[in-house]
C-alpha cells in the first residue's frame, strides 16, 4: 500500500491549515459563502439537510486499519457514531459542524487521509478494482496508476476550477467493478500485442440527467504517457466545457456534440503541442510501484482443510462462502466482501463498531488491507482460507455477513432525501423495503445477480441509470413518486437503462420489484442472469407485469 | 402560513426565526399569516444580512395539519423533524406535542420555499 | 491609489499601473494602454507605430493562439475572470507562458481573488488587480501556504517527484 512520504504529510498538514484560516476568516464575515462554497467544496463540505456533510476521500478505494479506526473515532467524537459509505469509494459524515471541519481535518491528516477535492469542480477521486492486488485476472495494478492520478491532480493549478465536476476510474480486468465506462475518463489496463502496457482512454461518460456511455477516443495510450494526455484532456475541456448551462457542463455534453473523432482529434493535436513534459518519469513510476508490490503470501496448499470442514457443517458459513467470498490469485487464500447491506438497514452505512471490527480483521487476518467498492460494500482482499471461519463469525457478530453481494438486497442508495439538499425524494426506505420483502435468503440466492440501484433525484448518486433495475426518485406534485428503468449496466457490457412506463408511488415498489421478478423466474433459461433475461425477451413482459393494475 | 428558515452558519443546524432571534424548534418558529407578508419579507431580508450567523434564509409555506402548523413539503418536515432511516438522530428524539403532529402530518403539495430553492439551482 | 500587485524575482510589491484599460468604444488616451483582442486585431499596428507600449485583454473564450504571432511585441497580456469559477484564464496563462514562451507581464484581472493566488502564479501569471482589497502580503501568503507541489505548471517550483529524486 503506498505510504505517504514526507512530502505527502507536509502537503497534508499545509491544506489543513489552509482550510483552518478560510473557515476562521469566513466565520469572521472576512470572505463570503459565495467566495467561501467551493473553497469548502473542494474540502469535502457540503451543506445539507440537517448539518454540514463532510465527504472524506479513500483513494481508489483503499484503507489500512489505522485509518479505518480513525474514521471510527471520528464517527464517535465528531459524528453520531457512523459513516456512509459512498458509490464513488468515499465515506461521508453527515452530522458534522463547520466549527469541528479545521480539527477533523488534522485528524484525518495523522493517518494520512484528507478531504481533498471530494467535491468541487476539479478532479475528483479516481476509483480503482477493489480487487486490485488480489484478484487473479488483472492485467496490471490499478493503484499504481490511480496513486499517479491522484497525486497529479491534487491542486493542479490549471485544473481547480473546470466547467464541472471530473470523475476518473481505472479498471484492470475484463470485469470492470469500476462502471467506468459511464465515468468523464474511464481507463482500462491494457497490452498491446508486443506486451507493453498501456490504457484504453474512454472519455465522456456519465449519469445525471443525461446519461451516456463513453465512447473510446485512444485505443490504446502508452503507459507512460499518461499524465500528458490527461492533460491534453482536461485542457481541452477547461477551454470549451459550456460554462452558461449548469446542466450541460459535463465533458460528456462536449464530447457528444463534437462527436467522439473530433474531440479524439483536438486532444491529440494538444497532447502532441504539450509534450511528455508532464508524464512522470520512470523513477517516480517505479517508486510508486514499489509500494503496491505484491503482498508476501505465504505459501499454502490451494484447498485449505479446515476451511471446507466449516463450509461442510455450517451452511450458513457456506452460503457467507457462496455469494460473499471470491477467489484469490494465491493458493489458500481468499477475497472476502463485507456486505454493509444488512435486511433492513441503511445501505452503505456503517457504525464506529462495525468499522474496527473489519479494521481488526483485517490487522489480525488481513494484511492491514481494507477495500472500498463503488456498489457501497467493503472487502478484506487478502484473507487465508483456514482464517474464514474465524472472520465469518467475527463479521457475523456485528451484521456484516449478510450473504448477499450482488444479490437483489445488495442495493446501491444515496442518501437521498433523508439527507441530502439536491433530492427530491427518499432512497434508503425504498432500498430497506426491498431488501426485507426479499429477506429470505434462499429466494435471494434462486434469483442470482440482480443489480438494483437508487437515487433520490436526477444528480445519480445512487448509479440508478446503471442499474439492472434502477429507481429513480422524483417529486410528483409534493409526493415521493418512483420512476423505474431496465437493463442498466455499469460493468463491462454498460448500458444505460429504460424507463419502463410511469412513475410509481412509494408504496408500489417493493410489488413492482417483486412482480418483475417473478416475470424473470418465469421466463428464464439456462444460465441467465435478470439482466440476461431482459436483454433477450425485451421490456414488454416486464413492463405488463408491473402495470397489470392499470388495465 | 409560513415559516422563516436557515441553517446555522457554524454548524449547520436547522434554525427558525422567532421575532429576530434564531430558534431550534420548530414549535417556537414565529408564524406569519397572510397579512404579515410585510413582516415575513422584512424578517427574511434581515436574516439575509446575518451573514456571520445563517447561511440561505428562506420562507417556507406551512399547512394545518390538526391542531398545529406544519411545513407543507416532505424537505421542510424532514428539516423539521430528523431523517426517517433513524429516529434517533435529529430534532424528532426531543419528542412532544408538536414534533407528534409533524411525524403525522398529512397533506402535502409543493412548498413554495423549496419551489424556489429548486430554481436557484 | 494603484491597485496592482506585481511579482518580480520572487516578491509580490504594490506597482503603479502605467496602463489604462481602454473599452472597444472610448477614446484611446495617450500612453500605455490595454485594449481588447478584436481593437487590437484592427488598430494594434497603427497603435504600435506611435511607441506605445501595449497590452491584450483576452476574454475567457478567446484563445492565446490568437495572439501567438505577435507576442514579441506585447508588453502585457491581461487575462479576464469575468467570475473567479471561470478557470479559462488558467489555461491560457499556462499556454502563453510554456507554450508560447511569453516572457511579458501576464496580468489577471476581474473577479481576482487571494484564495486563487497559488493557482494563479503557478499558471504564470506575474501581475495581479485584486478584487477583494488583498495588500501584496496578504497575496504573498495566500500563494506561499504549499511547500510541495505534485505537477509541473508554468512555474519553476519543482514538483514532488523531482523533489524525491534529489
Amino acid at each position: 500500500m503506498y505510504r505517504y512520504d514526507a512530502i505527502d504529510r507536509e502537503f497534508l498538514t499545509d491544506r489543513a491549515n489552509e482550510f483552518r484560516s478560510q473557515v476562521v476568516r469566513r466565520l469572521a464575515g472576512e470572505i463570503t459563502e459565495d467566495q467561501f462554497k467551493p473553497l469548502r467544496l473542494m474540502n469535502g463540505l457540503y451543506l445539507q439537510l440537517h448539518a454540514y456533510m463532510l465527504r472524506i476521500a479513500i483513494p481508489y478505494g483503499s484503507l489500512d486499519s489505522r485509518q479505518l479506526r480513525k474514521l471510527a473515532e471520528i464517527a464517535r467524537t465528531y459524528d453520531k457514531g457512523y459513516g456512509h459509505f459512498t458509490t464513488r469509494t468515499n465515506l461521508q459524515f453527515h452530522w458534522i459542524k463547520l466549527a469541528d471541519a479545521p480539527d477533523i481535518l488534522d485528524h484525518l491528516a495523522s493517518v494520512d487521509m484528507h478531504a481533498i477535492q471530494t467535491s468541487g469542480n476539479c478532479i475528483r477521486n479516481v476509483t480503482a478494482d477493489p480487487f486490485s492486488g488480489a484478484t487473479p485476472e488483472e492485467i496490471d495494478d490499478p493503484r499504481v496508476w490511480s496513486e499517479a492520478i491522484r497525486q497529479w491532480s491534487s491542486l493542479h493549478p490549471e485544473f481547480s476550477f473546470l466547467p464541472r465536476k471530473f470523475k476518473i476510474a481505472i479498471t484492470a480486468s475484463a470485469k470492470d467493478r469500476t462502471a467506468a465506462r459511464v465515468h468523464d475518463i474511464g481507463l482500462a489496463i491494457k497490452r498491446d500485442r508486443s506486451g507493453a502496457l498501456g490504457f484504453e482512454v474512454m472519455v465522456g461518460g456519465g449519469l445525471g440527467a443525461t446519461p451516456y456511455v463513453g465512447p473510446t477516443i485512444r485505443e490504446f495510450l502508452p503507459a507512460s504517457r499518461l499524465l500528458s494526455y490527461l492533460e491534453a484532456i482536461l485542457r481541452v475541456y477547461n477551454r470549451l466545457g459550456r460554462r452558461d448551462n449548469r446542466t450541460k457542463a459535463r465533458i460528456k455534453i462536449l464530447v457528444a456534440s463534437l462527436g467522439a473523432e473530433e474531440f479524439a482529434r483536438k486532444v491529440e493535436a494538444e497532447w502532441e503541442a504539450i509534450g511528455p513534459g508532464s508524464d512522470l518519469p520512470d523513477t517516480e513510476l517505479a517508486r510508486i510501484r514499489a509500494a503496491f508490490a505484491p503482498t508476501a503470501f505465504e505459501t499454502l496448499p490451494a484447498r485449505s482443510t479446515a476451511f471446507e470442514e466449516a463450509k461442510g457443517t455450517n451452511p450458513a458459513f457456506a452460503r457467507f462462502v457462496r455469494n460473499n467470498v471470491k477467489p484469490h490469485k494465491a493458493p489458500g487464500y481468499a477475497i472476502v466482501e463485507v456486505s454493509l447491506k444488512a435486511i433492513g438497514a441503511t445501505p452503505g452505512d456503517a457504525s464506529a463498531e462495525q468499522m474496527e471490527v473489519v479494521a481488526d480483521l483485517a490487522e489480525r487476518y488481513g494484511q492491514n488491507d481494507i477495500r472500498v467498492t463503488h456498489e457501497q460494500n467493503l472487502v478484506l482482499p487478502h484473507v487465508k482460507q483456514d482464517d474464514l471461519p474465524t472472520v465469518y463469525a467475527a463479521l457475523a457478530a456485528v451484521d456484516l455477513a449478510t450473504p448477499n453481494i450482488n444479490l437483489i438486497s445488495d442495493i446501491i442508495a444515496c442518501p437521498g432525501l433523508d439527507y441530502c439538499a439536491l433530492a427530491n425524494a427518499r432512497a434508503i426506505p425504498v432500498a430497506q423495503h426491498i431488501a426485507e420483502r426479499f429477506a429470505d435468503q434462499d429466494r435471494a440466492e434462486l434469483i442470482g445477480e440482480l443489480k438494483i440501484k437508487i437515487s433520490g433525484c436526477i444528480n445519480a448518486c445512487g448509479h440508478h441509470h446503471v442499474g439492472h433495475i434502477g429507481i429513480l426518485g422524483v417529486d410528483k406534485k409534493g409526493e415521493e413518486f418512483y420512476q423505474l428503468t431496465l437493463g442498466g449496466s455499469g460493468a463491462e457490457d454498460a448500458s444505460v437503462g429504460k424507463v419502463l412506463g410511469p412513475a410509481l408511488p412509494a408504496n408500489k415498489v417493493a410489488e413492482a420489484i417483486d412482480a418483475m421478478v417473478d416475470v424473470y423466474l418465469s421466463q428464464r433459461q439456462e444460465g441467465e442472469r435478470f439482466l440476461d433475461t431482459l436483454r433477450r425477451t425485451g421490456a414488454a413482459p416486464f413492463k405488463e407485469a408491473v402495470y397489470a393494475d392499470a388495465h | 402560513m409560513r415559516a422563516l428558515t436557515a441553517n446555522r452558519l457554524v454548524d449547520g443546524e436547522v434554525v427558525f426565526w422567532n421575532h429576530g432571534r434564531w430558534v431550534e424548534r420548530f414549535a417556537e418558529a414565529q408564524l406569519f399569516g397572510e397579512s404579515d407578508a410585510a413582516a415575513a419579507e422584512a424578517a427574511e431580508g434581515h436574516a439575509k444580512t446575518q451573514t456571520t450567523i445563517v447561511v440561505e434564509p428562506y420562507l417556507i409555506d406551512l399547512v394545518e395539519s390538526g391542531e398545529v402548523w406544519a411545513p407543507l413539503s416532505y424537505r421542510e418536515r424532514l428539516r423539521a423533524l430528523g431523517p426517517t432511516n433513524r429516529h434517533d438522530h435529529g430534532k424528532q428524539t426531543e419528542g412532544g406535542a408538536v414534533v407528534e403532529a409533524l411525524l403525522h402530518a398529512s397533506g402535502a403539495a409543493r412548498s413554495k420555499g423549496r419551489v424556489d430553492l429548486i430554481k436557484r439551482k | 491609489m494603484p491597485t496592482l500587485i506585481k511579482l518580480e524575482a520572487g516578491r509580490f510589491t504594490r506597482a503603479e499601473d502605467p496602463f489604462t484599460s481602454v473599452g472597444d468604444d472610448q477614446e484611446l488616451p495617450p500612453g500605455d494602454v490595454i485594449i481588447s483582442l478584436t481593437r487590437f486585431q484592427n488598430d494594434g499596428e497603427r497603435l504600435l507605430g506611435q511607441g506605445r507600449a501595449l497590452g491584450v485583454r483576452l476574454e475567457p473564450a478567446e484563445e492565446a493562439a490568437a495572439l501567438a504571432y505577435d507576442l514579441p511585441r506585447i508588453a502585457v497580456v491581461a487575462l479576464a475572470f469575468p467570475g473567479y469559477r471561470d478557470g479559462r484564464a488558467y489555461t491560457s496563462a499556462r499556454v502563453l507562458r510554456e507554450r508560447y514562451g511569453f516572457k511579458g507581464e501576464v496580468r489577471a484581472v476581474g473577479d481576482v481573488l487571494r484564495e486563487q493566488a497559488q493557482f494563479m502564479v503557478r499558471c504564470g501569471f506575474d501581475a495581479f488587480e485584486p478584487a477583494d482589497g488583498a495588500t501584496p502580503e496578504e497575496w504573498a501568503a495566500a500563494a506561499a501556504r504549499f511547500r510541495h507541489v505534485y505537477q509541473r505548471a508554468a512555474d519553476s517550483r519543482a514538483p514532488a517527484f523531482a523533489e524525491r529524486e534529489e
